[in-house]
C-alpha cells in the first residue's frame, strides 16, 4: 500500500456550519477510508442532510477543513467535486426521458452520443430498467424512479456516492430489498458511499461504519455492533436497537455490586462493576437481553405484565410500571396480561448511565 | 330534491354568466357590425343589430388609403421590443427573487408591486422629462419600449417568479452535482421546465405592448413612428367622423390578437394556473 491509499477518501476536520445564527453542524470530525460504506443516522433535524450537502458542495462550510481524495475542497463548487448524489425526492429531470436522465452527467462531460447510449444500456441492465429508457419520469412507479436515481449515480465513476434517505419513499418490502441491492452495488463497484438515514436498522444493516448524530453533533461513530454493545451515552444506547433500550432510574446498594431499580417492589439486579454505594444511576436494559422465568425462582425479580403483543417470531411483554419496561420473549411465550413473571438480566449486559449527563458509566 | 335545486342553481348561474359575457362582448360585436354598415345605417333609429348589406369595401378603403400597414408595423415593433426587454430582464430578476430568501428580496418584491400600482398617465411626465434630457427621445419608439417595459415588468416578474418557484430546488442541485454550473443548470433545467409559464406571460406582455396607448401617444410625436392605437384616433377628425372606417381599422387591428388569444386560450389558462411540471 502506498501512502496515498491510506489517506481517507473523505475527511471532515473540525467542520462547523451555521445557517445565520443557527448552528447546524458542530465540530464535525469524520474520516472515511476509500471503499467504506458509512451511514449517517440520527433523528430528523439533527443535521444529517446538512452534513451530506456540505460534502456535495451544495452548502458552504463555515469553518474547518473538508478534504476529498486528499484535496481541500472547501471552496470547490459541486461540479468539480466529482461526487454522485441520490436525493430523497430522486430529483429526476422531469423533461428528460430515463436515458437522458441517466446520461446527463456524461453529456456535461462531453462524452459522445454513441458512448452515452452504450453506457445507458449497460446501466439499465444493471439496475433492471431495460425497457424503460424512453419513458419520462412521470410514467414510472416510485420504485422505478428510485432505480433511475441510482442509475444516474452509478453511470459515473465518482469519488464517492452520497445518498440522502433514498429509500424513505418506498414501501416496506421494497425498502428491505433495495437495502441489499444498494449494498451489493457498493461492493461490486468498490466505491466509497455516504448514506444518510433516520432509520437505525437501515444504518446497522448496510454500513461498515455508523455515525450517530444529534443536534449537529456526532455522538458516536464506529462499527454497527460496537455502537450496539458499547454505546458511549444514553442517546446512542436508546437510538440504536429495536425495540429501544429500557431506561430505569436506580440506586447502587450497600454492597456496591447490585442496584435497586426504581420500579414497583424495588427489584435488585447484579452489575458487573463496583460503584460507590448510594450512587444514583440510570440502568439501561435491552428488551432482548432480559430473561423471563418463574418469579419465585432464585435470581428472578417479579414484574407484573400489563400487555402482551405476539408477532409470532417474538412476544413483546409490557410491564405495569413507570417507566414501562418492554421485554422481548421467545415467540409463543405463554404470558398474559395481568400475570406476574420473573425477570433476570446478566450483569455484564446492564448498561449504566449518569442520570445528569447521560454519559455511560464504567469501562 | 337537492339535485333539482342544484340544477336550477346552475341554470341561474349560467344565465348570469351569459348576460355578463354578453355585456362585455357587446362593444366588440358592435365594432364588427358597425364596420360593415353604411354611414347612414350607423345612425338609424332604432339601431340595426345586423348590417343590411355588409360593406366590405370599407376594409379595402382603409387598407389602401390609410397607413394602417405602417401603423401595424410600428405596433408590432413596439410590442416585440417590449416583450424582449421584459422577458430577458424579467426572467433573470424573477429567478433571483424566486431562489433567494432575505428581507431585501421582500423589499424588492414590494417595490415591484408598487410600480404596478402607479398609472402610466402619472408616470409619463417624469419619464418624458428624463428621456428628453438623456437623449433617448431621439429614438422615440425605443424610448416608448423602455417606458412600457417598466410598466409590464412587475406583472411579468410576478408570473414568472411563480413559475420558477414551482420547480423544486433539488432539480438544480442534482444538475450541479452532475457537473453543471449554476448558469448551466438555469438554462438546461429551470428554463425548459418554466417554459410554458414564461411563454404565456410573454404572450400577455406582447398583447399589452400591442395595445398600449398612453406612452406611445406622449412619447412619439412623429406620425410615421406611431403605432396603430394612435393611428386609429387620427381618424377622429373634427368635422367628419367616419365611424365605419374607424371600426374597420379597429377590427383589423385587434382581430389577429383576438384570434391568437382564442386559439391559445387553453394553453394560457393552464400555463397561468398549473405548475410548470405538468
Ligand atoms: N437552508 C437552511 N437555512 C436554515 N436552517 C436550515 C437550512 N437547512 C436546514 N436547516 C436546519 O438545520 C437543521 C438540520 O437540518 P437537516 O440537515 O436537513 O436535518 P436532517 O438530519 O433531518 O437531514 C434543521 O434544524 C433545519 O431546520
Ligand atoms: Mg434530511
Amino acid at each position: 500500500m502506498t501512502a496515498t491509499d491510506q489517506k481517507p477518501q473523505i475527511e471532515f476536520i473540525d467542520v462547523d456550519k451555521h445557517y445565520g445564527s443557527f448552528h447546524a453542524l458542530k465540530a464535525i470530525n469524520l474520516a472515511i477510508p476509500k471503499g467504506q460504506f458509512v451511514a449517517l443516522v440520527g433523528p430528523s433535524g439533527c443535521g444529517k442532510s446538512t452534513l451530506l450537502r456540505t460534502l456535495a458542495g451544495l452548502e458552504k462550510i463555515t469553518s474547518g477543513t473538508l478534504n476529498i481524495a486528499g484535496e481541500r475542497v472547501n471552496d470547490i463548487p459541486p461540479r468539480k467535486r466529482d461526487l454522485a448524489m441520490v436525493f430523497q425526492s430522486y430529483a429526476l429531470y422531469p423533461h428528460m426521458n430515463v436515458r437522458d436522465n441517466l446520461t446527463y452527467a456524461l453529456r456535461l462531460k462531453g462524452v459522445s452520443k454513441a458512448e452515452r447510449a452504450r453506457k445507458a444500456d449497460e446501466v439499465a441492465a444493471v439496475i433492471g430498467l431495460d425497457n424503460l429508457l424512453d419513458r419520462k419520469p412521470r410514467e414510472l412507479s416510485g420504485g422505478q424512479r428510485q432505480r433511475v436515481a441510482m442509475g444516474r449515480a452509478i453511470i459515473r465513476e465518482p469519488k464517492a456516492f452520497l445518498f440522502d434517505e433514498p429509500l424513505s419513499n418506498l414501501d416496506a418490502s421494497l425498502r428491505v430489498r433495495m437495502r441489499k441491492e444498494i449494498r451489493a452495488l457498493h461492493d461490486r463497484i468498490g466505491s466509497t458511499s455516504v448514506y444518510v438515514t433516520h432509520d437505525q436498522i437501515e444504518a446497522m444493516t448496510m454500513a461498515d461504519h455508523v455515525v450517530v448524530m444529534q443536534a449537529g453533533v456526532i455522538e458516536q461513530q464506529g462499527a454497527p455492533l460496537t455502537l450496539y454493545e458499547k454505546p458511549v451515552n444514553r442517546f446512542v444506547a436508546g437510538f440504536i436497537g429495536s425495540p429501544a433500550m429500557n431506561f430505569v432510574p436506580a440506586t447502587v446498594d450497600d454492597t456496591g455490586q447490585t442496584i435497586r431499580l426504581d420500579l414497583k417492589g424495588q427489584p435488585t439486579i447484579a452489575i458487573a462493576r463496583r460503584f460507590p454505594p448510594g450512587t444514583h444511576v440510570v440502568a439501561g436494559l435491552r428488551p432482548e437481553h432480559v430473561d423471563i422465568g418463574d418469579p419465585d425462582a432464585a435470581g428472578y425479580a417479579p414484574i407484573k405484565i400489563s400487555a402482551v403483543e405476539a408477532t409470532g417470531s417474538a412476544t413483546y411483554l409490557f410491564s405495569d410500571d413507570d417507566p414501562e419496561l418492554i421485554i422481548v420473549a421467545a415467540g409463543g411465550h405463554s404470558a398474559r396480561a395481568g400475570d406476574t413473571v420473573g425477570f433476570k438480566i446478566a450483569p455484564d449486559r446492564v448498561h449504566l448511565f449518569d442520570p445528569k449527563t447521560g454519559i455511560t458509566l464504567g469501562d | 330534491m337537492s339535485a333539482l335545486n342544484e340544477n336550477r342553481k346552475n341554470a341561474v348561474l349560467f344565465t348570469i354568466a351569459l348576460v355578463i359575457a354578453a355585456i362585455y362582448l357587446f362593444p366588440l360585436y358592435w365594432m364588427y357590425v358597425t364596420s360593415l354598415k353604411t354611414n347612414s345605417s350607423i345612425f338609424a333609429v332604432p339601431p340595426e343589430f345586423l348590417p343590411g348589406a355588409p360593406q366590405w369595401q370599407t376594409y379595402a378603403l382603409i387598407w389602401n388609403e390609410s397607413d394602417i400597414l405602417r401603423y401595424l408595423k410600428n405596433s408590432i415593433f413596439i410590442a416585440t421590443g417590449v416583450t424582449l426587454v421584459t422577458v430577458i430582464v424579467g426572467a433573470g430578476a424573477a429567478y433571483v427573487l424566486a431562489r433567494y430568501r432575505s428581507i431585501w428580496i421582500d423589499i424588492a418584491l414590494f417595490t415591484i408591486l408598487m410600480l404596478q400600482v402607479l398609472p402610466p398617465s402619472l408616470m409619463v411626465t417624469p419619464i418624458f422629462v428624463a428621456f428628453t434630457s438623456l437623449g433617448i427621445l431621439e429614438y422615440p419608439r425605443i424610448g416608448t419600449i423602455l417606458a412600457i417595459s417598466a410598466k409590464t415588468m412587475p406583472f411579468f416578474v410576478i408570473l414568472c417568479r411563480a413559475a420558477f418557484m414551482s420547480i423544486p430546488r433539488e432539480l438544480e442541485e442534482a444538475a450541479l452535482v452532475d457537473g453543471n454550473s449554476r448558469a448551466g443548470a438555469f438554462v438546461m433545467i429551470v428554463l425548459p421546465l418554466a417554459r410554458n409559464g414564461i411563454l404565456v406571460a410573454a404572450l400577455l406582455i406582447f398583447m399589452q405592448g400591442f395595445g398600449e396607448y398612453v406612452y406611445s401617444a406622449s412619447l412619439i410625436a412623429d406620425n410615421r413612428l406611431q403605432p396603430a392605437s394612435i393611428g386609429m384616433t387620427n381618424y377622429l377628425q373634427p368635422n367628419v367622423v367616419t365611424w365605419n372606417a374607424i371600426m374597420a381599422f379597429a377590427a383589423t387591428y385587434v382581430t389577429p390578437i383576438l384570434a391568437a388569444f382564442v386559439l391559445l386560450q387553453r394553453k394560457i389558462v393552464s400555463g397561468l394556473t398549473s405548475g410548470a411540471l405538468k
